[in-house]
């Protein structure tokens, strides 16, 4: 999976669930400060992000880790790499 | 001196619309927004047409709440906001009384959000818990209106949510009388909300409950104390009041719209879903001892009557037993069904708008007055009337019974 696949599918969920205009959304940006998520926003991201990409996030501890938009294309471009059966079946996706 | 409490602002959101003036007006032009549902018909049991007087909120509307206040708000809650926004833009109280700790929030609802409550229970089923939104809790539980008013405006007084089901609403005015006259708060944003759904519908329909005539058309189903009624309407929305004490609102300057001279709530302690005139004539006359008023002091009785057989059968044998046949009497609900929690709060709101006027809305659909329901003065066609002094009933499952009395005029 490209990384412009991930920006796309991972910014789809800043726009749709979080309302946040698209050009907001640059991978300097961090969460908490600059998009205005809180505690209770960052359970439904994670949510989100396991529904979008089909990979179980709850127990990972990398995601804890996550500070920046960059942070979270970078961690999924490693789960990616980890996972090749499901990126082949976001490929397929348009 | 005895404390005296004033309304400083109402709110509405309805299935008529959203501003007291406008949902008059359509009353008064003898509107109903009741229509069939079919988009509802795969959540009813068996074959059935579902019907509702449900406010259909554009998304636009709910928007104009931010999403980091909207994210946590089944429509209960988002109607009941809407509805408090426009009370306290009217009452004009500014941004350091709500947060100053002396102002509060009462309201409530039958249940959190009945539509919430289903997703959740659909996500169980589908063994999807783990798809649900952290805020599921927050939308569903009892109290989810009043946090959800109070964490907008940052109130920080007293919260509290005495659901009452059907009565939600004017308990919940009649609680911020009693917190007011106490002494404990200054103003408090108070009344009721609800929300209408497929589930809400099969409730009422297994109770019998629910109108049914399938030669009637949408808006000729909800007939309170007709003799061919035979049930109610579900609707919904919201009606929110600011309940201040008297020289608090003179202090500022703001404009008193009611004062709240009486206030009673009792049960019957022995049916949890029929109606009991005594126990509704004794909460009636608490009400009336409160206000210091005799029933001839009274010029407008605004009903609770839902349409229902038994119910409507109750409480006009109380209002007779009281009033006889010399006190005008008509319900909301021929027009806007039965808005549930919503209905003390968002009848009493167009209650301002009939004594601004000087004018009674009839009970829609009363062309036959049933045996049952006579020897009231019952307004069946638009009335002229100066309303200084109005008693609005509220009656609930669980044997509740609620009344207020609003004077009007000559503050």
């Amino acid at each position: 999976m490209t990384r412009e696949k991930i920006i796309q599918l991972v910014n789809q969920i800043f726009i749709e669930q979080f309302e946040i205009e698209p050009d907001q959304l640059t991978p300097e940006k961090r969460i908490f400060e600059d998009l205005a998520l809180d505690s209770l926003d960052i359970v439904d991201l994670v949510t989100g992000l396991q529904q979008k990409f089909s990979i179980p996030l709850r127990e990972n501890k990398d995601i804890l880790e996550i500070r920046t938009l960059n942070d979270i294309y970078v961690l999924f471009e490693k789960l990616a790499a980890e996972h090749p059966d499901i990126v082949a079946k976001l490929n397929k996706e348009p | 001196m005895k404390p005296r409490i004033a309304i400083t602002g109402a709110g509405i959101i309805s299935a008529l619309g959203n501003s007291r003036q406008e949902v008059y007006q359509k009353l008064l032009e003898d509107e109903c927004p009741t229509r069939e549902r079919d988009d509802w018909a795969d959540q009813m049991y068996g074959t059935y047409q579902p019907f509702a007087a449900a406010v259909d909120l554009p998304v636009e509307t709910a928007k104009t709440i931010s999403r980091h206040f909207r994210r946590s708000m089944g429509n209960a809650a988002l109607y009941a906001t809407l509805a408090a926004r426009d009370a306290v833009a009217e009452s004009g109280l500014s941004k350091e009384a709500l947060q100053s700790g002396r102002v509060g929030c009462i309201i409530s609802s039958t249940v959190g959000s009945p539509g919430e409550i289903y997703a959740s229970a659909m996500a169980v089923l589908r063994n999807e818990l783990q798809d649900l939104s952290s805020c599921q809790f927050f939308k569903i539980v009892s109290h989810s209106s009043a946090f959800n008013v109070a964490n907008f405006f940052g109130i920080c007084g007293v919260q509290l949510s005495p659901c009452s089901a059907c009565a939600s609403a004017l308990q919940s005015i009649g609680l911020a009388y009693e917190q007011i006259k106490l002494g404990h708060q200054d103003a408090i944003v108070a009344g009721g909300s609800d929300e209408t759904t497929p589930i809400v519908l099969e409730s009422f329909r297994f109770l019998n409950a629910l109108a049914k005539n399938p030669d009637w058309s949408p808006s000729e189903l909800s007939r309170p104390f007709a003799e061919d009624r035979c049930g109610l309407v579900c609707g919904d929305g919201a009606g929110i009041f600011v309940v201040e004490e008297w020289s608090h609102a003179q202090a500022r300057q703001a404009t008193i719209l009611a004062e709240i001279c009486g206030y009673a709530t009792n049960c019957n302690g022995s049916q949890i879903s029929q109606s009991d005139g005594a126990s509704i004539a004794q909460c009636m006359r608490q009400a009336l001892k409160d206000a210091n008023l005799n029933p001839e002091d009274i010029d407008y009785v605004s009903a609770h009557a839902t349409s229902t057989p038994s119910g409507d059968r109750e409480e006009a044998s109380a209002i007779r037993e009281i009033f006889g046949d010399t006190v005008p009497v008509s319900s909301l609900k021929g027009h806007l069904g039965h808005t549930l929690g919503a209905s003390g709060g968002l009848e009493s709101a167009i209650i301002l708008e009939m004594a601004k006027n000087d004018t009674i809305i009839p009970t829609k659909n009363l062309t036959r007055i049933a045996e049952d329901c006579a020897g009231l003065d019952h307004v069946t066609s638009s009335r002229p009337k100066r309303l200084r002094t109005v008693l609005k009933n509220c009656i609930a499952f669980g044997g509740v019974n609620a009344t207020i009395i609003y004077r009007l005029a000559d503050f």
